[in-house]
């Protein structure tokens, strides 16, 4: 046949063509598609464990997710903070880089070394196609840290702060070359809002709607010990908790890729420790921790939290503060011995003070050490008792290094009780009770944290903080359903003094509570309350059974049906705490208010409150008053069931 | 004697040589040791205020930036940092001879176990010289090399500071 047409063999060219090279062709699509390609059919994206890396977390309405981290450079797609399959996309391409890595820039491989080893692991990277990066800053960074496991640290309470009862947490990266003794020099890793505010309101302001960046860094752990144990006066407790090696590399590759990256920083939900349960999510993803404290991240509460996990928790350690040695120590002491601790630390006798001389060598050391212990606590808390405390300081130590014998004190007990192992943080209440000729019942809500009459294994004696308790009332006539009161916050800080240590106790809340008026309705008002006080443990022991108290206490009420819209009043308050067994504590108290500008008037409060632990998480109490407002005198007695979870 | 020796050399030696030398100026931890709070209204702010520790942090990967690299401190400077930031109790358990910050610097410049207690009662002994009247950390840091180089069995570490 003369003629063939073109077309066929334009079609059988094709056809050859695509038999020849077509394999080629194919093969020669670019890796990163084929890469790509492979993740979707393995649906990469909706992984559990990219997910955890990327910070995702479910929209509040709308269908979705949207990553919690707000720094720009953390996504390399445009839309990857709420776009996890087009961020995986971008991810596996920015792989292909060929960017150097310097000081201050790094290759993607490097920068996002967690994602790179989690998405290797998943498709198995050709290293002829995408050439692995040597990404020597981590690797040195990493043999730097050693790590050999992983411990959470919380600090606790600070005596006479209740607010340090929230605490805070941060992570130890333990080396394999450290032991007990040496782990001051493993490295902390800190996530905090970063900012040079030092005014405290603006801080607090910024701190509830996001307004500073909070960020990962790290430090050695000795910087921690110092600033908590030391100069805070706080106890610590470290959690070494039970991560292979794989997930302790996933940690730390994961800290490494949030070093640059900020989160807008909030107080109450995504803080310190927030974060840090993210960081133990992303090493062991099948951890949920993080789902608890959507809106509410209390740092004792997650702590609680991976002690819940079963096996997470290794082993725990407690390292007492300075306060607590020195407390403890005096307590050993002989009353001359403790004189003498009180002079010298003050500079008042030296080493050639004839009742100093006459000590054994071990009690010379003894009072030594602790005057030198006690010299550092009142430097800290900010009473130096001369003018050069250092100096001071110095000579002790001196004559300390004279002694060859050792004070021999046994070491600080461990605390039975943990902080994470004390009552649960939230409370409700139902009740009954009869006020006033009225029988009632009452429901009452608390969602934080620990106030006095409270079971207070686990928790610092003495201290109180509330937010937002709510007590609401059915009378069974006459008045009907009513909110009794509500307080957003409460603080009362009962700080015993001896010789030593002379804090001095204050409480301070507001809110709204009923006030009788002179027509008998009670309306309620708004109120601001507090004041400082004084108090006395007896006998004087860290852990006495009687705390004995007065307050000097102002009150402003606020409310259009007082006379001239306000009240301000002050007057005293007396009162002990008394633990008759360990289950079993009463507080009885009096009070008395002079209202005497604006809606003026004298009250008085009389009562006795007792609390029955019957379990970890459940109590009874029983309370009995007898008050006095605008010369109309009644009592209330209310026996309640309180449940903590 | 032998104390007053090496208390002679430490003195011969400028004190700020070291500190020059290794610019120890911009590499101390700030310390904030001893500027405690004290009053109602620290603790009262305490409350809503999580606890950051501003300055005395390092970004993660920064890259080098004074005597850190990408957070973690470089290796010339750790001894010398560690002593900055646990004089106080670095001072104190020297003069008692024991101590987990003691431990820790033993550790830190490589004291073989088996000369430990030398270490130890060595350092009691010169806790003086160590922390003279108003040191600086650079002094420390010379006097604790000086004291050791004294020594016969721990020469040998004198080095690694």
């Amino acid at each position: 046949m003369p003629f063939r047409p073109r077309p066929w063999r334009a079609i059988l060219c094709l056809l050859c063509l695509l038999c020849l090279f077509g394999p080629c062709v194919a093969e020669a699509a670019p890796y990163v598609d084929q890469l790509i390609g492979r993740s979707r059919e393995l649906r990469l994206s909706e992984r559990r464990e990219w997910h955890r890396l990327m910070h995702y977390t479910s929209n509040l309405i709308t269908p979705g997710v949207h990553s919690l981290a707000d720094a720009r450079r953390f996504f390399l797609a445009p839309d990857g903070k709420t776009n996890p399959q087009s961020e995986l996309e971008a991810t596996l391409a920015a792989f292909f880089s060929d960017v150097q890595e310097t000081d201050k820039e790094q290759n993607p491989q490097c920068a996002f070394v967690a994602r790179y080893s989690w998405l290797d692991r998943e498709l198995g990277f050709d290293p002829a196609q995408l050439p692995k990066q040597p990404c020597k800053r981590f690797r040195e960074w990493r043999e730097t840290l050693n790590p050999q496991g992983v411990t959470l640290i919380f600090p606790a309470a600070s005596l006479n702060n209740p607010g340090s009862m929230y605490g805070h947490t941060l992570l130890r990266i333990d080396a394999k070359d450290q032991d007990e003794k040496t782990r001051l020099l493993a490295y902390a890793i800190n996530y905090a809002a970063n900012t040079d505010e030092t005014n405290g309101i603006a801080f607090a302001i910024n701190g509830l709607f996001g307004g500073y960046p909070g960020m990962f860094s790290m430090m050695p752990y000795y910087l921690k010990v110092r600033e908590y144990n030391d100069m805070e006066n706080r106890d610590i407790w470290e959690y070494e908790l039970n991560l292979s090696p794989e997930e302790i590399d996933r940690v730390l590759m994961h800290v490494w890729e949030l070093g640059p990256i900020y989160f807008d920083y909030y107080f109450f939900d995504e803080n310190c420790s927030y974060y840090l349960l993210e960081l133990l999510e992303a090493a062991r993803p099948d951890l949920d921790l993080t789902s608890d404290f959507r809106w509410w991240a209390i740092p004792s509460d997650t702590v609680r939290e991976v002690v819940r996990q079963k096996d997470l928790v290794k082993r725990t350690v407690y390292r007492p503060s300075n306060f607590t040695v020195i407390h403890y120590r005096l307590e050993l002491m002989s009353p001359e011995e403790q004189s003498l601790v009180s002079s010298m630390s003050r500079g008042r006798a030296s080493a050639s003070d004839p009742g100093f001389a006459g000590l054994t060598p071990s009690a010379q050391a003894r009072v030594l050490e602790v005057s030198h212990d006690y010299l550092s606590y009142l430097r800290a808390t900010g009473s130096n008792p001369v003018a050069d405390p250092a100096e001071l300081s110095r000579t002790l130590l001196l004559e300390r290094s004279r002694i060859g014998a050792s004070g021999n004190d046994p070491p600080v007990p461990v605390p039975e009780v943990r902080p994470d192992q004390g009552h649960g943080t939230s409370r409700v209440s139902i009740g009954g009770g009869r006020r006033d000729g009225l029988n009632f019942v009452e429901l009452r809500v608390r969602p934080t944290y620990h106030d006095l009459m409270d079971p207070e294994a686990g928790y610092v004696r003495g201290a109180q903080i509330e937010f937002f308790d709510l007590a609401v009332r059915d009378y069974s006539n006459g008045i009907g359903t009513r909110v009794e009161e509500l307080t957003p916050l409460r603080i009362v800080s009962i700080a015993p003094r001896n010789a030593f240590f002379q804090p001095l106790s204050w409480k301070i809340d507001t809110g709204w509570s009923r006030r009788r008026l002179e027509n008998g309705s009670e309306p309620l008002v708004f109120n601001v309350h507090g004041g400082p006080g004084l108090a006395w443990s007896v006998p004087d022991t860290l852990r006495s059974s009687t705390l004995i108290y007065g307050f000097v206490e102002s009150t402003l009420q606020a409310d259009t049906r007082l006379e001239h819209n306000y009240a301000l009043g002050i007057g005293p308050r007396i009162g002990a705490l008394l633990d008759l067994t360990g289950r079993w504590r009463a507080e009885a108290y009096a009070y008395e208010q002079s209202f005497f500008a604006g809606d003026t008037d004298r009250s008085w409060n009389v009562g006795l409150r007792q609390r029955y632990t019957l379990d970890r998480d459940w109590a009874l109490r029983f309370d009995i008053s007898r008050e006095r407002q605008e010369k109309q005198s009644w009592n209330t007695v209310l026996l309640s069931l309180h449940y903590y979870f | 004697m032998k104390k007053i020796l090496i208390a002679a050399v430490i003195s011969a030696l400028p004190a700020f040589a070291f500190a020059q030398q290794n610019n120890i100026g911009t590499c101390g931890w700030g310390s904030k040791l001893f500027d405690g709070q004290s009053g109602i209204a620290p603790q009262v702010l305490g409350v809503t205020t999580n606890n950051s520790t501003g300055n005395q942090t390092f970004a993660i990967t920064t890259g080098t930036s004074g005597c850190t690299q990408d957070g973690v401190v470089k290796s010339t400077w750790k001894t010398a940092m560690f002593i900055d930031g646990n004089k106080d109790r670095l001072a104190r358990d020297m003069s008692i001879g024991n101590g987990e910050t003691l431990d820790s610097l033993a550790h830190l410049i490589g004291v073989r176990e088996e000369d430990r207690a030398t270490f130890n009662r060595v350092v009691q002994a010169n806790v003086s010289l160590i922390f003279p009247s108003g040191s600086t950390t650079g002094d420390s840091v010379v006097a604790l090399k000086q004291v050791l180089r004294s020594d016969r069995e721990l020469s040998q570490y004198a080095a690694s500071i």
